[in-house]
């Protein structure tokens, strides 16, 4: 069974003229990480959206190891680590962590072993009782991505997990999902950053004006950028 | 779902006694309002006539026995503190400079009738002030022209002013406590408007939706905890006003003899006010919008309703466009309480008007909304 199948999805935002996604579909198979590629304006955060129940009004049919969306039931089987620090800064990570493990119907016991367990994985456990505004960008965005992981999700949606990341804090991000990975857990993972893309991801999904236009394996393409500009004729960063 | 719902609660809550900003919004601006606006309403509240002392020029032109009389009378009414013309100064001179509130001059042929005592007062004066300086110079030239050794005396035979013990007059406290505990209360639409727009910029609120937590659940995690500290508020400034004022200000508060029916106003009031944040809230579309939306509501609410200037010295159009605020409504409501002792029929229907404001502030907030 695949982790997630996404086909024919079109959705436009309310007084858009252009389609955010267009007839888009994908496939993500059960314990792969896949990469999802696109520039600006590409539809992947959209994407996201859809995928973790956040958009509604769209035609076409999400998947989640074989459960329909929308299915409120499905989102316990997903990690979603959005684009944007979506935490509460006045609250500490440990009750940043408590609050978004009780969202996830997580029994106290639980909440206590997983935001160690969790922050240990993530190399904050030192800071657990600090109010994450003391935080660096970097450890903010590890945070982000640990109440993503709290719940032990068996498909991890990351988006753009490492922008506004220094170097280490990067390294470390990608460490911990190398681990996840290899512990089985399905990763898609949407970023600007090319060379680790290629070297994280074992499949690709290229996006470009709503559309997908290619889906494959990563070891059938040797430079990831060069073809990337080769289908899309810009680079990632371009408007 | 009540783990949910419960952890919603105490998340708004710490987030927002976090907020140092919120703090001093929601409780210290209040007290504050409350400890200044008394001391500035005193003299609205206060007798005109025996709670402070008039300061007079008394001009006898006459010399003659009746005007001699009248004006050592009024020369040394215990109300009366007689103030001599500084040389030179003419009466603009004298008010300008806050020398008197008044001149009296009595006329060369006064005690043949044929001309009256004069009262020029300070063109500033309130009107309810003037009042009181020419009932208490009509009463003492009465007593001359109609050789009367005590007008009160007489009258009082005649009038008899019945009040409730302890209550001749309320105190200025009475008026301010509940004015700006609503006032502040209606404040919270700002933290409340701002958290929300706040969560749904940094996506914090659409992360929520990727959990199996309805809209329902949420909009009750958003509601609950500002309405509790609503009530906690209004608690608050009850205790500020009952306890503390009296012993800085020196003024009594009284809560009346039906206490308990503070209960259901405060409930009342505090969905008036929830409600008014929600609809705030689904409203505006940036923090900047919801911080000017609120505030603004809140203070014409607070004009209109009188709670910045006190109800019973508006005019007439005024008092018919109160009623427009809930504001009004909420005040109203207190002082039937406080000072009224009204039986809870006659609070009643204001309790009813101000749920309705909130039941239609939620409709509205309900169809406007944009959770993402």
């Amino acid at each position: 069974m695949n982790a997630l199948d996404i086909s024919s999805i079109t959705f436009s935002y309310e007084g858009a003229s252009a389609c955010a996604l267009q007839n888009f579909s994908l496939t993500v198979a059960d314990g792969r990480m896949q990469a999802l590629l696109g520039p600006n304006g590409a539809g992947k955060s959209t994407l996201m959206r859809v995928i973790t129940g956040q958009m509604r009004g769209y035609s076409g049919d999400v998947c989640i190891f074989g459960r329909k969306m929308p299915d409120r039931g499905a989102l316990s089987s997903i990690g979603y680590a959005p684009q944007a620090i979506s935490l509460y800064k006045s609250l500490t990570a440990r009750e940043n962590l408590r609050f978004f493990g009780t969202m996830a119907n997580l029994s106290d016991k639980q909440i206590a072993e997983r935001s160690e367990a969790v922050l240990d994985q993530i190399g904050l456990a030192d800071h657990a009782g600090e109010a994450i505004a003391t935080y660096s960008g970097g450890m903010q965005r590890r945070l982000n991505l640990a109440v993503a992981l709290l719940h032990s999700p068996k498909l991890l949606l990351l988006d753009e997990p490492t922008v506004g990341v220094d170097p280490q804090s990067r390294h470390h991000i990608y460490e911990t999902l190398i681990r996840l990975n290899e512990s089985g857990m399905t990763i898609l993972l949407s970023t600007h950053m090319m060379e680790e893309a290629q070297r994280l991801c074992s499949s690709v999904t290229l996006a470009d004006g709503g559309k997908m236009i290619y889906d494959g394996l990563m070891s059938e393409i040797d430079n990831l950028e060069k073809f990337f500009l080769e289908k899309t004729g810009r680079g990632l960063r371009d408007d | 779902m009540t783990r949910q719902l419960r952890e919603l609660i105490r998340k708004e809550i710490l987030v927002l006694l976090r907020d140092k900003q919120t703090i001093l919004l929601l409780f210290l601006m209040p007290v504050a309002l409350i400890f200044f606006m008394t001391l500035a309403l005193k003299g609205v509240y206060t007798d005109k006539i025996y709670e402070r002392q008039i300061q007079l020029v008394i001009e006898n032109e006459s010399k003659l026995p009746k005007a001699s009389l009248l004006e050592q009378k009024i020369g040394s009414h215990k109300q009366i503190s007689r103030v001599d013309r500084p040389e030179g100064m003419d009466d603009d001179r004298i008010f300008a400079e806050n020398k008197a509130q008044a001149v009296v001059r009595i006329p060369g042929g006064f005690d043949e009738g044929e001309k009256p005592v004069e009262i020029i007062f300070d063109p500033v004066l309130d009107y309810g002030y003037k009042i009181a300086i020419r009932s208490l110079m009509t009463s003492l030239t009465v007593e001359v022209v109609m050789g009367i050794d005590n007008l009160e005396v007489v009258v009082a035979n005649l009038i008899v002013e019945k009040t409730k013990p302890n209550r001749e007059i309320p105190s200025p406290l009475q008026q301010t406590v509940p004015a700006y505990a609503i006032f502040a209360m209606f404040f919270i639409a700002i933290p409340m408007s701002i958290g929300f727009l706040k969560e749904k910029n940094d996506g914090t609120l659409q992360r929520l939706f990727t959990y199996d937590v309805s809209t329902n659940l949420l909009t009750l995690g958003k509601i609950i905890p500002y309405y509790l500290i609503n009530c906690f508020q209004f608690v608050l400034m009850l205790l500020v006003g009952f306890y503390l004022m009296p012993r800085i200000i020196g003024f009594p508060f009284q809560l009346g003899d039906h206490a308990l029916y503070l209960i259901p106003v405060t409930l009342a009031v505090a969905a008036a006010t929830t409600g008014f944040g929600v609809l705030v809230a689904a409203l505006a579309r940036t923090p900047e919008q919801s911080s000017t939306l609120a505030a603004t509501g809140a203070i014409l609410m607070g004009v209109l309703g009188g709670i910045m200037v006190p109800y019973f010295v508006m005019p007439v159009l005024m008092k018919k466009l109160a009623m427009i605020s809930p504001m009004y409504w909420a005040h109203q409501a207190y002082l039937d309480v406080f000072l009224r002792d009204a039986a809870f029929g006659l609070i009643l229907p204001k309790l009813i008007v101000l749920t309705l404001f909130a039941g239609i502030c939620f409709y509205i907030a309900g169809r406007r909304v944009e959770w993402i």
